[in-house]
């Protein structure tokens, strides 16, 4: 009989969920690289992969509202703000890693049949700039919709940021190959049909364990840079399938769970589980090395090794900006104030 | 551009230097902001703080990341600006965001405040070559007057600053445009080596040294262009030294490495009591009342003894030596029966003769004037303990015309530049020539008014008016500093540390210059005109620069100087020493 036994998540318990979360998985999975389900370890990144994109997004809602608008129609809203942005680096470290496109955006969201005009909060001071919120309606009514629009809204643009700025992917064999220059990560999972494009998902939790109890295992005993083989992937409900594999990117702590410091990387398949396009073994075959160069120190991030070196700096750009929270709220305030006629 | 992370103040402010540009410490900028009004309000100041830092990394480990190329990070460079001038003076801050621009012409002009300076001189280079002008007004004793500079000895080079700010005084045209050229004048003391001793002959290496610097920063003209003076020696320039020590009629100047052209310097004994020397012989009269008393009334019996006559020596009637003093052969014949009183050893004898011997022991009442005898014996046994050091200075075995001859005459009409070399001198002599140099000179120019400025240069004031105790000298440089300006005396002082100066002379200076300092010294009250960051630099400063701070600017500038024209050694002469030069040494010695 096995005696009990307790190993921490890797993740402190002010970030929600936890990491491994290892829920069963309903869907098909196919072997597709090889049959055999062993460790393969990570190869040199070639010369001519010159740019890695790393790409993330952030929303905040910076205000619930109650609009009337001037047909005496009303309705929840809410002003909310989002940014995308990108970290372009390269992979051999031959040139510093900078910033791109990291760009606050600012929207009214509304719920729908309401007339909304955009609106401008001009600066009190001529140095701080002009906010703008564009309106945008919502889906439905449901008082929750507003942030899903804000969400969705960033996706969307992270979305058209990320495939915006990666190497096309071949998808079958007529395709003429082309070499992988420039790849995209992006931060969580690839959420559409195919776009196209050499983008990797990268899901730093793991709330559903994909492979079966015979193959779980494997994920424990992976070294360092090492990786499962490539799988294809049908979600349960058939709607999107990926190319899924797993890297570890350290070696876990003897208090941790053996499965910590595992990430699993998604990129675009095919519906049809028949060809493995070269360039995703390309990207699998290199994705160890390349994450183990970007992976953070557990004293530099909670959420080390998985959040990337490139994504908390992007994360905290993108903070900045969209500026003081305390400060767009006070002059929405003081915006609102002036415009009721009210002495602020 | 203005940093708005950090306080803007109309005093001080920080600014981020733009991808691309440079800015250095004591680089001069201008800030041009706008009142709500609309009006402009210009801001000119140096910059004392420069910083780089990567922005937006947590960890002093990220650097390595970001070296990686994994981590994207902005280098932030920003420098600290301390205000110089507000113009108009609306003290507002200036706005985060507000751009900041290097000061060139015009508006470095009203950041140094030259447009207020009727008259300036070249005090310096600043560190992107522009000429710092000085204004000559708070020099000349018309506003203000007075230098002060410290710094440690042998790398602050406050000697060679000093020269260097007379050199572009007297030939960088600010006398011309006040027409002063030929009355303007300066004496120079020198307290050490005889490094002064060459200062009208040009330098062999200043070409090569200039030139290396000029290729190092890459300038069209070499400093001496940019600051507008010629590369040349002292001119009209002459040279004092004390006599050798021992008789006889030859006086020769004790001086080393330089032959020619220096003129040996002496005081008859009759001058010594008819001009109240004997004062100056004291460097602690005012330990004790008593002693000053006795030295005051043998100052005025010794004034009334020399009345009278003129010859050098002086004559008594009631003393007789003990040894035999050959009747030389110029005898004359109203001093038969007379006693002649021919050194500087001899007239100690006769004062110890009716102080302490006459009547027995009792001395003359008329001289002892009920003075115990412990004081008196004090007194002789002090003028006992300089009688080696002024005996050749001190002398009255000279002819008139020899005493004419080698009276030290500072205001030599075709003399521009007097140097006064005392660095042999022991420290009671040194005192004695500087006190009575200075005091003739003042008495000079009380009589006869400011016209004529004379530039003073003396090293080292800490040995002739430190802060704790008095002296005769101390009093006369004190009278200079308090009263000089208004005189037409300048002194340009010197010392290794400031705070052991007495107070009143270093606050007088209008222009203050710092070289390299103790870092301890650097914190003591005298240097607050510092700010903390210059402070702190003074420590590390090069021969070569210093911080000068004048009351146009509120804050101190750093200025290089070039290397001296003038030879500063015998080795630097350019062209060597002659033969002809030595047989020229040779018959001005022997005084053909």
């Amino acid at each position: 009989m096995r005696s009990m036994r307790i190993r921490l998540d890797p993740w402190p318990v002010d970030i929600e969920g936890g990491q491994l979360g290892l829920q069963r998985f309903e869907g098909e999975l196919i072997d597709l690289e090889t049959p055999r389900w062993a460790a393969i370890p990570a190869r040199p990144i070639p010369a001519r992969l010159g740019t890695v994109h790393v790409v993330d997004g952030k929303r905040r809602m910076e205000s619930r509202v109650f609009i009337e608008d001037d047909q005496g129609e009303a309705g929840m809203g809410g002003f909310g703000a989002f940014v995308v942005g990108a970290v372009d680096l390269c992979p051999h470290g031959t040139r510093p890693a900078r910033l791109t496109d990291v760009k606050a955006q600012r929207l009214l969201a509304h719920v729908p049949g309401l007339r909304v005009d955009p609106y401008r909060l001009s600066p009190r001071d001529p140095h701080t700039g002009r906010l703008e919120y564009h309106p945008v309606p919502a889906d439905s009514a449901d008082p929750l919709a507003p942030l899903h629009k804000l969400q969705q809204t960033m996706l969307a643009a992270e979305q058209q940021l990320s495939h915006g700025l990666a190497t096309p992917v071949p998808f079958d064999e007529t395709d003429p190959r082309e070499a992988l220059t420039s790849l995209t990560l992006q931060d969580g999972t690839l959420r559409s049909q195919n776009l196209g494009g050499a983008v990797v998902g990268c899901v730093k939790t793991m709330q559903t364990l994909y492979l079966p109890e015979d193959r779980a295992p494997l994920l424990a005993q992976l070294r360092p840079g090492e990786r499962t083989p490539i799988l294809h992937m049908k979600y349960a409900n058939g709607t999107y399938t990926r190319f899924i594999w797993y890297v570890r990117l350290c070696e876990a702590a003897f208090y941790q769970h053996p499965m910590s410091g595992v990430m699993r990387l998604e990129m675009y398949a095919p519906d049809e589980p028949d060809f493995l396009p070269p360039i995703v073994r390309e990207v699998a075959n290199i994705s160890g090395n390349l994450l183990c160069r970007l992976a953070s120190k557990a004293h530099k991030d909670p959420r080390a090794p998985q959040n990337l070196i490139p994504t908390a700096a992007l994360e905290s750009a993108m903070t900045r900006a969209m500026g003081s929270a305390e400060l767009v709220t006070r002059r929405l305030r003081a915006h609102i104030a002036r415009e009721l006629g009210v002495v602020a | 551009m203005v940093l708005g992370t950090e306080d803007a103040t109309p005093v001080t402010f920080w600014f981020a230097v733009s991808p691309g540009a440079s800015v250095q410490m004591d680089d001069l900028v201008a800030v041009r902001t706008q009142k709500p009004g609309g009006q402009p309000v210009h801001f000119y100041g140096i910059v004392d703080h420069v910083r780089t830092r990567h922005e937006g990394v947590t960890f002093d480990s990220d650097v390595a990341d970001v070296v990686a190329g994994l981590l994207p990070a902005s280098v932030s460079y920003a420098a600290r600006v301390l205000v110089t001038r507000v113009d108009p003076e609306d003290f507002i801050p200036p706005q985060p965001g507000d751009e900041v621009r290097h000061a060139r012409g015009d508006d470095l002009r009203l950041a140094l405040s030259a447009d207020k300076m009727d008259y300036a001189f070249a005090g310096g280079l600043l560190a992107d070559g522009q000429v710092l002008p000085v204004n000559y007004q708070f020099v000349n004793g018309e506003s203000g007057g007075h230098i002060n500079i410290s710094g440690i000895s042998g790398v602050a080079t406050k000697t060679s600053y000093a020269l260097f700010l007379l050199h572009s005084i007297f030939r960088g045209g600010v006398l011309g445009r006040r027409n002063e050229g030929h009355n303007t004048r300066a004496l120079i003391f020198n307290v050490k080596g005889e490094d002064l001793l060459f200062l009208d002959k040009p330098n062999a290496r200043v070409g090569q040294k200039e030139e290396g610097v000029q290729e190092r920063k890459g300038w069209q003209g070499g400093r001496y262009d940019r600051l507008g003076l010629p590369v040349e020696p002292f001119r009209d320039v002459q040279f004092l030294a004390p006599p050798k020590a021992g008789q006889g009629d030859v006086i020769v100047p004790d001086v080393e490495q330089r032959g020619e052209g220096v003129t040996p310097f002496v005081f008859s004994l009759r001058e010594f009591c008819q001009k109240r020397m004997l004062p100056y012989v004291f460097s602690d009269a005012g330990s004790s009342l008593n002693l000053g008393f006795v030295i005051g009334n043998m100052e005025e019996k010794l004034a009334r003894l020399a009345a009278g006559d003129d010859a050098p020596y002086l004559t008594v009637e009631d003393w007789q030596p003990d040894t035999e003093v050959l009747l030389s052969e110029d005898v004359r014949f109203d001093e038969m029966g007379k006693t002649r009183i021919q050194t500087f050893g001899q007239l100690i004898a006769y004062l110890e003769y009716k102080l302490l011997e006459q009547n027995d022991g009792e001395g003359d009442p008329k001289w002892v004037l009920k003075q115990n005898q412990g004081t008196l014996r004090a007194f002789i046994r002090r003028l006992r303990g300089v009688q080696k050091h002024l005996s050749p200075l001190v002398r009255g075995d000279l002819t008139p015309q020899q005493a004419a001859k080698y009276r030290p005459d500072i205001l030599r009409s075709g003399v521009q530049t007097s140097v006064v070399d005392i660095h042999k001198l022991g420290a009671h002599a040194q005192s004695f020539v500087v006190g009575v140099l200075l005091r003739d000179l003042f008495e000079h120019k009380e009589r006869y008014g400011r016209q004529d400025t004379v530039f003073v240069v003396l090293d080292e004031l800490n040995k002739y008016a430190p802060r704790e105790g008095d002296s005769p000298i101390k009093d006369v440089l004190l009278d200079i500093a308090e009263r000089g300006r208004s005189l037409g005396i300048i002194l340009i002082g010197a010392q290794q540390t400031a705070s052991e100066v007495e107070r009143r002379i270093v606050s007088n200076a209008a222009i203050r210059v710092v070289g390299r300092l103790d870092l301890a010294e650097a914190e003591r009250p005298e240097y607050r005109f510092l700010p903390q960051s210059f402070r702190a630099r003074a420590g590390i400063l090069q021969p070569g620069t210093m911080l000068v701070s004048q009351p146009d600017v509120p804050n101190p500038v750093l200025v290089n100087y070039p290397f001296p024209a003038w030879a500063t050694r015998r080795d630097e002469v350019a062209g060597g020493v002659t033969v002809q030069e030595t047989e020229d040494t040779g018959k001005d010695w022997l005084g053909l």
